[in-house]
């Protein structure tokens, strides 16, 4: 009874990895599935760019309408269906980028690594057949071995001696280069992997002198919880813009603190575009700024602080719009507009009319009032982003660069073989054959040059016996 | 003489050079027997190359920047590359032919710079924050580099298309190794400069003679050396572009359009490196790969721009 089932066993796992070496990895080593797989990501992506992604289901209902549908199928109901409107999320892609990943590693596992031993176990060729085969051969009557080897050393080949036989190559670093390149992917593809899962961003927009809380999380994976920062907070000290003499914006500043419970300071730093902050993996990246306030001062009020709104003007500008209340009752009152940070605004009554043109600083009197312009304040728009994905992947961007230029280089090998008062020379390269060609030829016509002169010798020297 | 009629001389020598480079080219592939024109060719795009460097290097002077901030410096830099990847395949390879494919690829590119692009998208306008960094030249000329040896590569995949069309052909050269062996029943002259008659004619007497590549063979290796070294170029500047993204504003990868038109050109010409290696693939199917791929990398470069969303929208460039 337990040999039966030692044997169902024995048999059951056998079969298993007959079939996952024989069929499975048969398959996914396949250049064939790799090239489609290469193609269908290529085809989803152009999709995710041709499409809008992440519209709301409106959108798609009004472009992508039932009849007459778009290239003849691709209705509202299909797109949301295949996930279109979000490719790069839908089960489907990552699947496929799954799939790459099998496919790689089954393809370095079962061609690459056999074929980098198989380039690595030469032979020297000594028969006629063996050279034949080759494109790049011939057979030098009076050639001699011994001119060959100088010759390949002069071209930067490692050269092998037997008896009457020479193995010269070179270049066997750019077998190795493929193997690296599909290692390295499949380090990308794991970063990303753990970047999904483990890491989390977020957006805050905080008003220049405000505090703030790290809780406006955009994407967490399921893994990032404990890493949301929740025994410190940070400040903004100070958020300002640069502009060009021309009006353009030249740079964003935030000058950011990040505080503990009892309001200590744990590091502070100006940031910028390009510049972000660190703490403790996680990262505080200057993207988006915007108008957060006014401080007026209408008559002889205390200052007053005015939350303002932001708009967007048909043609896509972003102007803010702050209104301040003129009378007790608020029944009336004057609109302030502005579209940057320079401190200039423009003053419209009810009417819609504009009354005056503001600097910061200036009094001017409007609608029976006399409005001061005390300040205007910004908000930075902070990105906040912790990725455990960043190193792995780091890794496999640095190996895909090391190991594509690796794929760069042509691997060449060169036979060459004494028969009596005959010299077999031949060769191959598996990339460059236009210069491996010249190469060769080049020892060719040196090869028959040493030959020719070889033979004249002789005849001298026989013409100088005769005589 | 200011540096802006420096620059408005030079764009337009750039593209006259060009254009008689070109003509000096083709007459010489129709009439081979006229001497001198090959090196004339080679000097004609040697200055061509000059000339847009010192175009490039003016600018840079004039801004204070790297030169590539809008379409117009990236197209004369994109032909700045298409010349130098020539000078270096003619030298490495000697064949002085290639300038018949590659000349008007550099003249078509320099003659949109200079003729069709109107003046407000010539002069140099001030960075805006976002590429205020030392990445922008790492990225972009890396980038630009790689268009311009994709663009040379997949040309000259389709002038193999055209030189092979209604015959089938077997490839040599690939990270295999396919290649490099005798093809049975062709009987090819060599036609290499490197021996002389009386060498050739040696050759020739004996029973085995080197079987040297033909037409189409020095094509589409050519095509597959130059686009080998475009795609290692899109590779680093495609990471170069994630790094700078990561450290910028912390994200390497954000599916903004030009970033996936570029993964799509890498991913089109992997599929064209792999395509090589596969048994079922063989002939003309890679070289159709590659010319597709002449449209993807012109996509990537421009057509992603009218779309006009994304990280890379900023004035129509890049």
């Amino acid at each position: 009874m337990a040999q039966g089932y030692l044997f169902f066993k024995t048999t059951w796992i056998g079969a298993i990895g007959r079939f996952w070496k024989q069929e499975l990895l048969a398959v996914l080593a396949n250049l064939q599935l790799a090239i489609a797989l290469l193609l269908g990501i290529a085809v989803a992506s152009v999709a995710g760019t041709v499409i809008e992604q992440g519209k709301p289901a409106i959108y798609y209902q009004t472009n992508y309408p039932e009849s007459p549908a778009v290239l003849g199928f691709l209705t509202w109901k299909v797109l949301l269906t295949l996930g279109l409107d979000h490719v790069y999320r839908t089960g489907w892609f990552l699947a496929l980028l799954v799939l790459f990943g099998a496919s790689l590693l089954a393809c370095t596992s079962t061609r690459q690594l056999p074929m980098l031993r198989a380039a690595q176990r030469w032979s020297y060729y000594q028969q006629p057949k063996r050279f034949e085969r080759l494109a790049l051969s011939t057979k030098i009557v009076g050639g001699e071995l011994g001119v060959v080897l100088p010759l390949l050393k002069k071209q930067g080949y490692r050269v092998f001696q037997a008896d009457q036989a020479i193995y010269a190559c070179k270049g066997v670093i750019g077998r190795v280069g493929p193997i690296v390149v599909h290692i390295s992917m499949v380090f990308i593809l794991l970063g990303a992997m753990v970047a999904a899962l483990g890491g989390f961003s977020a957006t805050e927009v905080v008003p220049s002198g405000d505090t703030f809380k790290v809780e406006h999380i955009d994407s967490a994976g399921h893994f990032a919880q404990g890493h949301i920062p929740n025994t410190w907070h940070g400040r903004v000290n100070r958020f300002w813009i640069d502009y060009t003499p021309e009006g353009a914006i030249s740079q964003f500043y935030s000058d950011i603190s990040l505080l503990d419970a009892q309001e200590q300071e744990l590091t502070r730093k100006t940031i910028r575009v390009n510049q972000p902050l660190r703490y403790q993996g996680i990262t505080f990246y200057q993207t988006n700024w915007s108008i957060a306030k006014v401080q007026v001062q209408v008559n002889n009020s205390p200052i007053l602080e005015v939350p303002v709104q932001p708009m967007q003007t048909v043609e896509g500008e972003r102007l803010w719009l702050a209104w301040v209340p003129i009378k007790a009752d608020q029944s009336e009152g004057l609109a302030l507009v502005m579209s940057d940070l320079q401190g200039t605004l423009l003053v419209y009554g009810d009417q819609e009319e504009a009354l005056a043109t503001m600097r910061k600083g200036m009094a001017t009197d409007v609608q029976g009032v006399r409005l001061k312009l005390i300040d205007v304040i910004g908000a930075t728009g902070l990105e906040i982003k912790f990725d455990p994905g960043v190193p792995i992947i780091y890794t496999g961007f640095g190996l895909l660069m090391v190991g594509v230029l690796m794929c760069y280089v042509s691997h060449a090998q060169i036979w060459a073989w004494q028969q009596d008062e005959c010299l077999w020379i031949g060769g191959r390269a598996n990339r460059a054959q236009i210069t491996f060609e010249q190469e060769i030829l080049r020892v060719l016509a040196e090869l028959h040059r040493a030959a020719q002169s070889k033979s004249a010798t002789q005849t001298q020297i026989a013409l100088k016996t005769d005589a | 003489m200011n540096l802006i009629q420096l620059e408005n001389l030079l764009d337009n020598t750039a593209f006259a050079i060009l254009l008689i480079t070109m003509l000096v080219y083709w007459i010489q592939a129709a009439f081979p027997k006229i001497w001198g024109l090959a090196g004339l060719g080679t000097v004609g795009m040697a200055v061509a190359n000059l000339a847009i460097a010192g175009l490039l290097l003016a600018r840079w002077l004039e801004a204070g920047y790297f030169p590539l901030s809008n379409l117009y410096e990236s197209l004369f830099f994109l032909a700045w590359g298409v010349t130098a990847i020539h000078l270096v395949a003619e030298r490495t390879t000697q064949k002085s032919w290639l300038g018949t494919i590659t000349a008007p690829v550099a003249m078509g590119i320099s003659a949109f710079a200079a003729l069709s692009l109107p003046n407000t998208m010539q002069t140099s306008a001030p960075l805006v924050p976002a590429l205020k960094s030392n990445w922008l030249m790492m990225h972009v000329s890396v980038m630009m580099l790689s268009y311009s040896a994709l663009m040379v590569g997949s040309v000259l995949a389709i002038a193999f298309l055209i030189v092979t069309r209604g015959e089938s052909v077997e490839l040599r050269g690939s990270s295999m190794g396919a290649g490099g062996l005798r093809r049975i029943h062709s009987a090819t002259v060599p036609t290499t400069t490197l021996l002389s008659a009386n060498e050739l004619e040696a050759l020739v007497a004996e029973s085995l003679m080197p079987q040297t590549l033909n037409l189409a063979d020095l094509l589409d290796n050519l095509s597959y050396r130059i686009i080998g070294l475009g795609f290692p170029l899109l590779t680093i500047g495609i990471i170069a572009g994630g790094v700078w993204a990561n450290e910028a504003w912390g994200s390497y990868w954000s599916w903004d359009p030009k970033e996936t038109w570029a993964l799509i050109t890498w991913l089109v010409f992997a599929a064209y490196l792999h395509a090589r290696i596969t048994k079922g693939w063989q002939g003309k199917r890679p070289a159709l790969l590659a010319a597709a791929g002449f449209v993807v990398v012109w996509i990537c470069y421009l057509g992603v721009n009218f779309l006009g969303k994304g990280l890379h929208s900023y004035g129509w460039f890049l």
